[in-house]
C-alpha cells in the first residue's frame, strides 16, 4: 500500500497548493499517529512524576516490603505486598476459571464446531468481554455471592481423629541424632463462609470475564495450523481426540500461552470488579488454611488507586502520590507482560 | 478446519466399540461445556437481574394473556410474513433504523441540548459554521477550488479555538507553557512585561494576522487579496476578545424553541435539501427542505396554540419524523418493491401504545417493576428507593460519550489512514510507523484506571481544570479508546481493495485525492462500526471517571467545563447501599438501563455494516 506509484509522473505539472496541501495532510496524519506515542509518553510521565514525588516521602524499599497498607489512617503505612497478595489471589483465582475453559472453548471452536455453531458460539463468547465491567462487579456482589455461599461453610474431615497417631521415629537417646517424631493429628478441611466482600466471587466474575480472551486468540493460533498436520495424523489412524491434543494444541502452544499471559495481565489491570465485589480491606495471605484467601475480603492494587481516589480532600500528600506509585507498578507489569506475550508469540512461532 | 478423512474413520470403526470412541465422545461433551458455561453463566446472572429490576412474576395472567395479544403476535406474525419477501425485508429494515436510530438521537440530542440549554450550542454552530460556509459559497464560484477544503477545516477549527476555547483552552495552554518555561533556571525567573490576558489577546490575534501576511507576500498577491488580512485580524481579535460573550445577550433574547428551531429544525432541513438535491434536482431538493421547515414551524405553532412547550416536539419532529418521512415518501415517490414492509416498526410501537391502553381499561396488574419513568426522569434520591432516578447520570454518560466521539474520531481516524496509507515501509518514516504499531498494541492494554491516572496528572493538575468536569472526562476516555479505534479503522481501510487506489492513480489522482474521494467512502461503513463498537465500550467505563474524580452526585452536567455525571459512576457508588431495595431493584433497573444504551450504540453499528453489505451486492 504505501509503495504506491503514480504520483510521479503527473506530479511535476499538479499546481504547488496541491503539493504543499499534500505535504502539510501528511504531516497532519503523522501528527495523529504521533499523538499515540505522546499518549504513551504521557502516561510514563504522568506515572512517574507522582511516584518519584512519593518515594522521595516513602523509601522504596519500605513500599515494596512493607506487609501493611494504611494509607488513610493515620499513622499511614505504605507495605505494597498486602496489595500484591490481593491482585494475586484475584489472578490465581480468575486464572482457574478461565485457562481451562477458554482452551477448551477454543479448541471446540477451532476442531469440533461446523461453521454455522461457531458462527453463533464465537460472538456470543465475545459478549463476555464486552459486558462493562461495573455491571460483572454488581453481579459478584449482589449475585454471585449469595449463590455461592448458600452451601457454606464446608467442612470436610480429611483425616478422622481415630486415624490420628504418632510414631516416633528416631527415639530421644540416640547420639547424633535428633529426636523426631511423625505426629499425624485429626485435619478438618474448612472452607468457611464468604464475607460480603470476598475474593472468590470477585475472581470469578473476572475469570468469566477474561475468557473471550484466552478463547480468541488461542482459536486464532490453532486455526493457523495447517490442515496437512491433521491430515497426517489421521492417516497414521488417530482419532480426532488425538489430533486435537497431541497435534493442533503442540503446534499452537506459543499462541496459547500468549493468551494466557494477555489474558492474566488484563485480570491485573481490572478495577471496578475487583473493588465492588473484592473490598478494600488489604491482608497479606493466609498460609495454611489457602481457602480463606478466596472467603475473605482483599484489596487489589487497582482498588487501592480507587480508594485514594474516591476518599475526600487530600492535596497533594503522599497518600495522593502513593496512587501514581500503585500506578506505575501496575503500568510496569501489564506492559511487560504484553511484550513477554509477544515475544513468546514471535520466538516460539511455528513457521509453517 | 479439521478434516476428517472419511477412509481413517471407517477403518478405526471397523473393530468393536472402544474406549477410544467413548473418550473421544467425553472430551467433546467437556469442550461444549467449557465453551458454552460462561455464556450460561451470564445469561443466569441477567436472568436474576431481569427478575428483579422487571419483577415479570408480580403480573397476573391477563397482562400476559394481553402483552402476548397485541405485542409479541403481530410482530411475529409480521416478521415471519416480511421474511420470505426480500424487498419488503429491506424496506422494514429501513424503516426500523429510519424510526428507532431518530428516535434514540432525538432522544439523545434533547436531553443534551436541555442540559446544556440551546442558546450557547446555536451561537457556537453558528459562529464556527459562518466562515466554512462562506469559504464553501466562494469556492462554487471561482475555478481554482482546491483550497476550499482546508480552509473549510482551518477556519472551523480556528473558530472553535477563538469562541468556545480562549478563556478555558488557550489560557490553560499559554498557563502550562509558563509553568514549563518557569522551570528554566534564568528565563522563568524574569518577569512578564505585560499582563498575561494582553499577551495571550496579542498572540492569538497577531500570529494568525502575521501568518496571512507572510502567506500573501510570498504568494505575491494582488494588493485586492490583502483585505483578508484585516479580515483576519478582526476574527481574531473579536474571538479573542469574547465576541461570544458580547453576542450571547443577543442570543438569550430568542425563545426556546426559536433556537431550538436553529439549532435542530435548519440543520435538518439543510440535510434532508442536499441530500434531495443529490438525488433529484434543485428544485425538488428546495421543496423537501422547505417541507421539513414549514412542518417545523406547523409543530411550534401547534405546541404554542395549545400552550405546550414546543421546544422537545421540535426537536423529535426533526430527528424521527423527518428521517421516518424521508424514508416513506422516498418508498412511494420512488414506487419501490416491498412498500408494505415499511410497517414493520409501527406493528410494534401501535402494539405497545395499544396494550397499554388495554391494560389501563381492563386494569390488569402489570410486573412489578423498577424500570420506571420515575427512574429515567428523576434525579437520585438516595433515602427513597421509589423516588430514585437518575436522569443526570444518563444526561452525563450521553454527553460525555459524545464529546469523546467528537475528540477520539477524526485523530483515530487519522491515525489508521497515516499507518495504512502514507507510511512507507522502510527508512526512519518507516521506523517509525512500526514503533507507533507497536506503541499502540501496548497501549491496547494498559489497564483502564491508568488511563484515569493519565487524566488526572494531564487535565487536574497540569491544565488546572476543575476536577471531574465533561472535557476531561471525555479527553481521558477518549485517549482509552483510541487503540480500538485505530486498530479497527485499520482495518476497514485494509479491506479497501487495490485495485480502486491503482484505478484512482491511474486517473491522475494525487495521495489525498484518492483517500477523499476512493479509499475513505469505501472505508467510512467500517470505520464507523468499529468506532461505534469502542464507543459502546467507552460508556460502560468507571475506573478512570472514578480516578479524574466526576461527581456522582449533582445535576446534569450544563456544558463541556461543567462537572460531568455518568451512570455506571452511579451504580458503582450505589452498590454499597444498604437498603436492600436499591441492590436488588434500583440497581438492576440502572444496569438494564446501562445496557441498554450500550445495545443501541452497538444496533446502530450492526445497521450499518448491514447496510454496508447490502450497498456491496
Amino acid at each position: 500500500m504505501s509503495q504506491q506509484r503514480g504520483t510521479e509522473g503527473p506530479d511535476l505539472e499538479r499546481p504547488e497548493f496541491v503539493v504543499r496541501k499534500e505535504r502539510y495532510y501528511r504531516r497532519l496524519l503523522a501528527g495523529c499517529a504521533a499523538l499515540t506515542v505522546a499518549v504513551t509518553l504521557g502516561i510514563i510521565v504522568a506515572l512517574s512524576g507522582g511516584a518519584l514525588t512519593f518515594f522521595g516521602d516513602v523509601s522504596i524499599v519500605e513500599f515494596l516490603t512493607g506487609s501493611n497498607w494504611s494509607p488513610l489512617v493515620p499513622p499511614a503505612e505504605y507495605g505494597v505486598l498486602p496489595l500484591v497478595s490481593g491482585t494475586l489471589i484475584i489472578v490465581v483465582g480468575s486464572a482457574v476459571v478461565a485457562l481451562p475453559v477458554g482452551l477448551g472453548a477454543a479448541i471446540y471452536l477451532s476442531e469440533y464446531a461446523n461453521p454455522r455453531v461457531r458462527a453463533v458460539l464465537k460472538p456470543g463468547l465475545e459478549i463476555l468481554a464486552g459486558i462493562p465491567t461495573v455491571i460483572y462487579g454488581y453481579f459478584a456482589l449482589v449475585y454471585l455471592t449469595p449463590i455461592l455461599d448458600a452451601p457454606l461453610p464446608i467442612e470436610q474431615v480429611i483425616i478422622p481423629s481415630w486415624l490420628a497417631f504418632s510414631l516416633p521415629l528416631v527415639p530421644g537417646g540416640i547420639p547424633l541424632l535428633p529426636e523426631f517424631t511423625l505426629v499425624v493429628s485429626e485435619f478438618v478441611f474448612v472452607f468457611p463462609s464468604l464475607r460480603a466482600f470476598n475474593a472468590l466471587s470477585a475472581s470469578i466474575a473476572v475469570g468469566i470475564m477474561i475468557i473471550p480472551m484466552v478463547s480468541s486468540i488461542s482459536e486464532d493460533a490453532m486455526s493457523s495450523v495447517p490442515d496437512d498436520l491433521r491430515e497426517a495424523a489421521y492417516g497414521l489412524g488417530s482419532t480426532k481426540f488425538d489430533v486435537s491434543t497431541k497435534v493442533v494444541v503442540p503446534a499452537a502452544t506459543s499462541g496459547i500461552i500468549s493468551s494466557y499471559v494477555l489474558a492474566l495481565s488484563r485480570a491485573i489491570g481490572e478495577t471496578m470488579i475487583v473493588t465492588m465485589a473484592g473490598g478494600q480491606s488489604p491482608k497479606m495471605p493466609f498460609f495454611p488454611n489457602v481457602a480463606q484467601n478466596f472467603t475473605e475480603s482483599i484489596e487489589a492494587m487497582t482498588a487501592a488507586i480507587v480508594e485514594i481516589a474516591t476518599a475526600e480532600s487530600l492535596g497533594q500528600t503522599a497518600t495522593y502520590d502513593a496512587m501514581f506509585a500503585i500506578g506505575l507498578t501496575l503500568f510496569a507489569l501489564t506492559l511487560a507482560m504484553n511484550i513477554l506475550a509477544e515475544l513468546v508469540r514471535r520466538r516460539f512461532r511455528e513457521a509453517y | 478446519m479439521a478434516t476428517t478423512p472419511e477412509t481413517a474413520e471407517r477403518i478405526r470403526r471397523d473393530g468393536r466399540f472402544g474406549l477410544k470412541d467413548l473418550k473421544g465422545k467425553a472430551f467433546e461433551g467437556v469442550l461444549i461445556a467449557a465453551t458454552l458455561v460462561g455464556i450460561v453463566a451470564l445469561f443466569v446472572l441477567f436472568g436474576y437481574m431481569f427478575v428483579d429490576a422487571v419483577g415479570p412474576l408480580a403480573a397476573s395472567a391477563e397482562w400476559y394473556l394481553l402483552f402476548f395479544a397485541t405485542l409479541v403476535a403481530p410482530t411475529s406474525a409480521f416478521a415471519l410474513y416480511v421474511r420470505r419477501r426480500p424487498a419488503a425485508r429491506h424496506m422494514n429494515a429501513r424503516a426500523f433504523a429510519a424510526v428507532f436510530g431518530g428516535l434514540a438521537i432525538s432522544l439523545a440530542a434533547w436531553v443534551v441540548f436541555d442540559a446544556t440549554g440551546p442558546h450557547g450550542l446555536l451561537l457556537y454552530a453558528v459562529l464556527a459554521s459562518i466562515s466554512p460556509l462562506l469559504i464553501a459559497g466562494y469556492g462554487k464560484r471561482v475555478e481554482r477550488s482546491m483550497f476550499v477544503g482546508p480552509a473549510m477545516v482551518v477556519t472551523t477549527l480556528a473558530a472553535i479555538l477563538l469562541t468556545l476555547g480562549t478563556e478555558v483552552l488557550v489560557f490553560a495552554l499559554f498557563d502550562v507553557i509558563a509553568r514549563l518555561v518557569g522551570w528554566l533556571p534564568v528565563v522563568g525567573s524574569l518577569q512578564l512585561p505585560v499582563a498575561p490576558a494582553l499577551l495571550v489577546t496579542a498572540i492569538s490575534t497577531g500570529g494568525p494576522t502575521i501568518a496571512v501576511l507572510w502567506y500573501l507576500r510570498r504568494r505575491r498577491a494582488s494588493t485586492r487579496t490583502y483585505l483578508l488580512v484585516p479580515v483576519v485580524a478582526g476574527i481574531s481579535g473579536l474571538g479573542t476578545a469574547g465576541l461570544d460573550f458580547w453576542l450571547q445577550p443577543t442570543v438569550d433574547l430568542l425563545p426556546d424553541w426559536l433556537a431550538y428551531l436553529g439549532l435542530v429544525g435548519l440543520p435538518v432541513a439543510a440535510f434532508v435539501a442536499v441530500a434531495v438535491a443529490r438525488r433529484a434536482n434543485v428544485r425538488r431538493s428546495l421543496l423537501a427542505g422547505g417541507a421539513v421547515v414549514a412542518g417545523n414551524l406547523a409543530v411550534g405553532g401547534l405546541a404554542l396554540a395549545v400552550s405546550v412547550d414546543p421546544s422537545f416536539w421540535i426537536v423529535l419532529f426533526s430527528g424521527t419524523v423527518v428521517p421516518v418521512g424521508y424514508v416513506v415518501g422516498d418508498a412511494i415517490i420512488a414506487k419501490r418493491e416491498g412498500t408494505v414492509g415499511l410497517l414493520g416498526p409501527f406493528v410494534l410501537l401501535g402494539g405497545v401504545l395499544f396494550g397499554a391502553f388495554l391494560e389501563d381499561v381492563i386494569g390488569a396488574t402489570g410486573p412489578d417493576s423498577w424500570l420506571t419513568p420515575t427512574l429515567l426522569l428523576n434525579s437520585w434520591n438516595g433515602l427513597d428507593p421509589a423516588r430514585a432516578g437518575a436522569y443526570p447520570s444518563i444526561v452525563g454518560s450521553i454527553m460525555i460519550v459524545s464529546v469523546m466521539a467528537l475528540l477520539s474520531f477524526p485523530v483515530g481516524v487519522g491515525a489508521a489512514i497515516y499507518l495504512e496509507e502514507y507510511a512507507p515501509d522502510t527508512g526512519m518514516a518507516g521506523r517509525f510507523a512500526n514503533f507507533v504499531e507497536i506503541n499502540i498494541a501496548n497501549l491496547a492494554g494498559v489497564p483502564s484506571v491508568v488511563y484515569g491516572l493519565l487524566g488526572l496528572a494531564l487535565f487536574n493538575n497540569a491544565l488546572d481544570f476543575p476536577p471531574g468536569i465533561v472535557l476531561s472526562a471525555s479527553a481521558t476516555l477518549g485517549l482509552l479508546i483510541l487503540p480500538i479505534v485505530i486498530v479497527s479503522a485499520q482495518e476497514a481501510i485494509r479491506a479497501v481493495p487495490d485495485s480502486l487506489r491503482q484505478g484512482s492513480y491511474g486517473m491522475g489522482a494525487s495521495r489525498w485525492q484518492t483517500l477523499r474521494n476512493v479509499v475513505l467512502p469505501e472505508a467510512i461503513p467500517g470505520i464507523l462500526t468499529g468506532t461505534i463498537l469502542a464507543l459502546g465500550r467507552a460508556i460502560g467505563e468507571t475506573a478512570p471517571l472514578i480516578v479524574i474524580s466526576v461527581p456522582v452526585f449533582g445535576g446534569s452536567p450544563g456544558g463541556l467545563f461543567s462537572s460531568g455525571a455518568a451512570l455506571p459512576l452511579r451504580i458503582y457508588t450505589s452498590s454499597a447501599n444498604a437498603i436492600p431495595a436499591y441492590r436488588k431493584g434500583v440497581l438492576a433497573a440502572l444496569a438494564i438501563v446501562l445496557l441498554a444504551l450500550m445495545l443501541t450504540m452497538n444496533a446502530v453499528a450492526i445497521l450499518l455494516r448491514n447496510r454496508y453489505r447490502t450497498a456491496d451486492t
